[in-house]
């Protein structure tokens, strides 16, 4: 059975991969043999400096999901190659990077750092302030485009642009990405989302706002994938309360090329592994050889 | 998973107090493995809804492994409607642990509010018959909300109760209480656990009184095991996790 993917020039030995953020710590929890076993994992978004993200409360759970303002508290680029690429090396297991800068010169930078064999892929996090506007990058498409193809113009290893939600059409984003260079795209990031406390008439995260994830996600994201997959070429990444086999495959035969696992992993730590088990046992149910076969193949009359 | 993901079959849960239940259950694995102050990420529920698995500390780890809660809320709820034979699936044991009173020490003091007694059981049970003069500082809203204390009476633990409404020891808050807590920073340590407001005011009776002491902190949590980097909380060296780099911290690092 072949299961394999290719981003870019790229080949995932399998489509299931993790959400950044949502996976990690792999050395103390996790089995080094499952680790192995997942097409690549996508470690949080890393900045250039380290960042002490946002005050608590930064979580709150919601119906099938939750709502998130984390702030992206990272080590920084640096002592991220230090201290976390060496673990993922000595697991054997392909990472993708995903970074975060408040420019284009700031996304050069950290993939200059990040240029080198060991590093499977690059993920740009476009949800971040665009400088100087009061939108992100992902939500403005010329922004989008310049970014990815400053980074594409020197970067030796693919390089994904992970979109947001919240736009009008984000097969639109997805579009400027393609044609700025991208190798894939990766979808979708939170939506923006909001918890009142009624008693104490504040919101419930420190941070006023945050992202919503999880399975309450899963039918919208699940739409985005399928309109932007008709519209883009290059492989799409989905993502967006994928908690079993059964959700995986939905984005896959709405046309994504990978799948990656996120909130879920939060609720049972095995997700991505049961996930990849049961893409496989499909498969052979179904008997059907190639992933490929499984990709793009829903039925549209 | 290196086995920390587990099923945990419920031998029994039993009301033990107007709002509290104790939960026993058979869990080898975690049993062998738990110290006091660490805790269990338990799913309540088959399905999405709560979402949230609920984090309780491991109050007990002799025969059985075993858990006290509060009723607070829809979780809470759910799982006191849990019988015997049911099965729970539960991550732990998780987080860091208490550490043991330095060298030198005579007078423990541990301060609980409300269910906050939770992990006491389990290092008063470490404690015991190690010379210490053991003291409980227990504060709850009222006495029929009192935890029965037989096993940290047994293990020598000499207990002081607070009420809010005076319906069993002093009137007030467990801080009222603080006067019993010897005064000698070579001698005297210190464990708390309880909500954020106990916490604070050990903290500001602890610190100019120079004393040294541990403790454990709450914050809501998703993951239960340092990925999410939801459940952090302010230290003096910033952000620290509460699942992982706590629960347990030392009184100077807030
Ligand atoms: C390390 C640790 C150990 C704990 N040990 C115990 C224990 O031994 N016994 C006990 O009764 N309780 C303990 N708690 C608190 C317990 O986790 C909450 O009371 C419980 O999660 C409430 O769930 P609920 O659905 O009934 O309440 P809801 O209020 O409906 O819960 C809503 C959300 O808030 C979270 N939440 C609510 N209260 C707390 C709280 N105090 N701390 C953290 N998260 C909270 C819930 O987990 C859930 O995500 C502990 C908390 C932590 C962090
Ligand atoms: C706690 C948490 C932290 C996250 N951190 C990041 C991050 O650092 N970078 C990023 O690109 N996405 C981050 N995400 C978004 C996820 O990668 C994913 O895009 C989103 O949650 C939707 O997928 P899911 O519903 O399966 O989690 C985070 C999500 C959660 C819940
Ligand atoms: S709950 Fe996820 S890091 Fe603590």
């Amino acid at each position: 059975m072949d299961l394999s993917v290719k981003i870019g020039k790229v080949r995932f030995e399998n489509p299931v991969t993790v959400a950044s953020g949502t996976f990690g710590y792999l050395e103390k929890y996790h089995d080094a043999k499952m680790i192995k076993k997942l097409g690549a994992i996508t470690p949080k978004t890393i900045t250039l400096k380290a960042q002490e993200g946002n005050p608590a409360p930064r979580i709150v759970e919601t119906p099938a999901g939750m709502v998130n303002a984390i702030g992206i508290q990272n080590l920084g680029v640096d002592a991220f190659i230090e201290q976390q690429l060496p673990v993922y090396a000595k697991l054997k297991v392909p990472v993708i990077v995903s970074v975060s800068g408040k420019s284009a010169e700031e996304f050069i930078l950290l993939a200059s750092k990040l240029n080198h064999a060991g590093v499977a892929a690059i993920e740009l996090n476009l949800s971040c302030p665009n400088l100087g506007k009061k939108t992100l990058i992902a939500q403005d498409a010329k922004a989008t485009e310049a970014v990815v193809k400053a980074v594409k113009k020197m970067a030796r290893v693919p390089i994904i642009a992970k979109l947001t939600p919240n736009v009008t059409d984000i097969s639109l984003m997805a579009k400027a990405a393609e044609n700025a260079g991208a190798d894939a795209v990766s979808m979708i990031n939170t939506f923006s989302a909001m918890v009142i406390d009624v008693n104490t008439l504040r919101p419930k995260l420190g941070n006023f706002t945050g992202g919503l994830s999880g399975p309450a996600i899963t039918p919208v994201a699940l739409h985005m994938v399928y309109q932007t997959a008709q519209r883009v070429k290059i492989p799409v990444i989905a993502m967006g309360g994928i908690s079993n086999a059964d959700d995986a495959l939905q984005f896959l035969i709405a046309g994504a090329t990978m799948v990656a696992v996120g909130t879920a992993s939060f609720l049972n730590p095995q997700a991505p592994y049961e996930v990849l088990e049961g893409i496989q046992r499909y498969m052979k149910e179904k008997e059907i050889k190639d992933i490929q076969a499984v990709i793009d193949s829903l039925i549209k009359e | 998973m290196k086995k920390i993901q587990l099923k945990a079959r419920i031998i029994a849960n039993k009301k033990v107090s107007s709002s509290h239940y104790r939960l026993i259950l058979e869990q080898k694995d975690i049993l062998r493995k738990a110290r006091p102050g660490q805790f269990v990420h338990v799913r309540v529920n088959e399905g999405l809804d709560p979402y949230f698995r609920r984090p309780f500390s491991i109050s007990r780890a002799q025969e059985h492994l075993e858990l006290l809660y509060a009723v607070v809320g829809r979780g809470t709820e759910i799982l006191s409607r849990k019988k015997a034979g049911d099965e729970l699936d539960l991550l732990g044991p998780l987080g860091n642990h208490f550490c043991m009173p330095p060298k030198g020490t005579r007078n423990v003091v541990m301060i609980a509010g409300a269910i906050g007694i939770a992990p006491f059981f389990m290092l008063s049970d470490y404690l015991r018959d190690k010379n210490y003069e053991l003291t409980l500082l227990y504060g709850a809203k009222t006495k029929t909300q009192i935890l029965p204390m037989r096993s940290l009476k047994d293990n020598g633990c000499r207990v002081y109760i607070a009420t809010d409404d005076g319906t069993q020891g002093i009137k007030g808050r467990v801080s009222e209480l603080y006067a019993k807590i010897p005064i000698d920073t070579q001698k005297t340590f210190i464990y708390a656990c309880g909500p954020k407001p106990m916490i604070d005011s050990v903290l500001a009776f602890a610190h100019p009184n120079h004393l040294k002491g541990q403790v454990s902190a709450e914050e809501i949590m998703a993951c239960g095991i340092g990925v999410c980097l939801g459940c952090a909380t302010k230290t003096k060296t910033g952000y620290k996790t509460v699942c992982k780099d706590g629960p347990v911290f030392d009184l100077n690092e807030f």
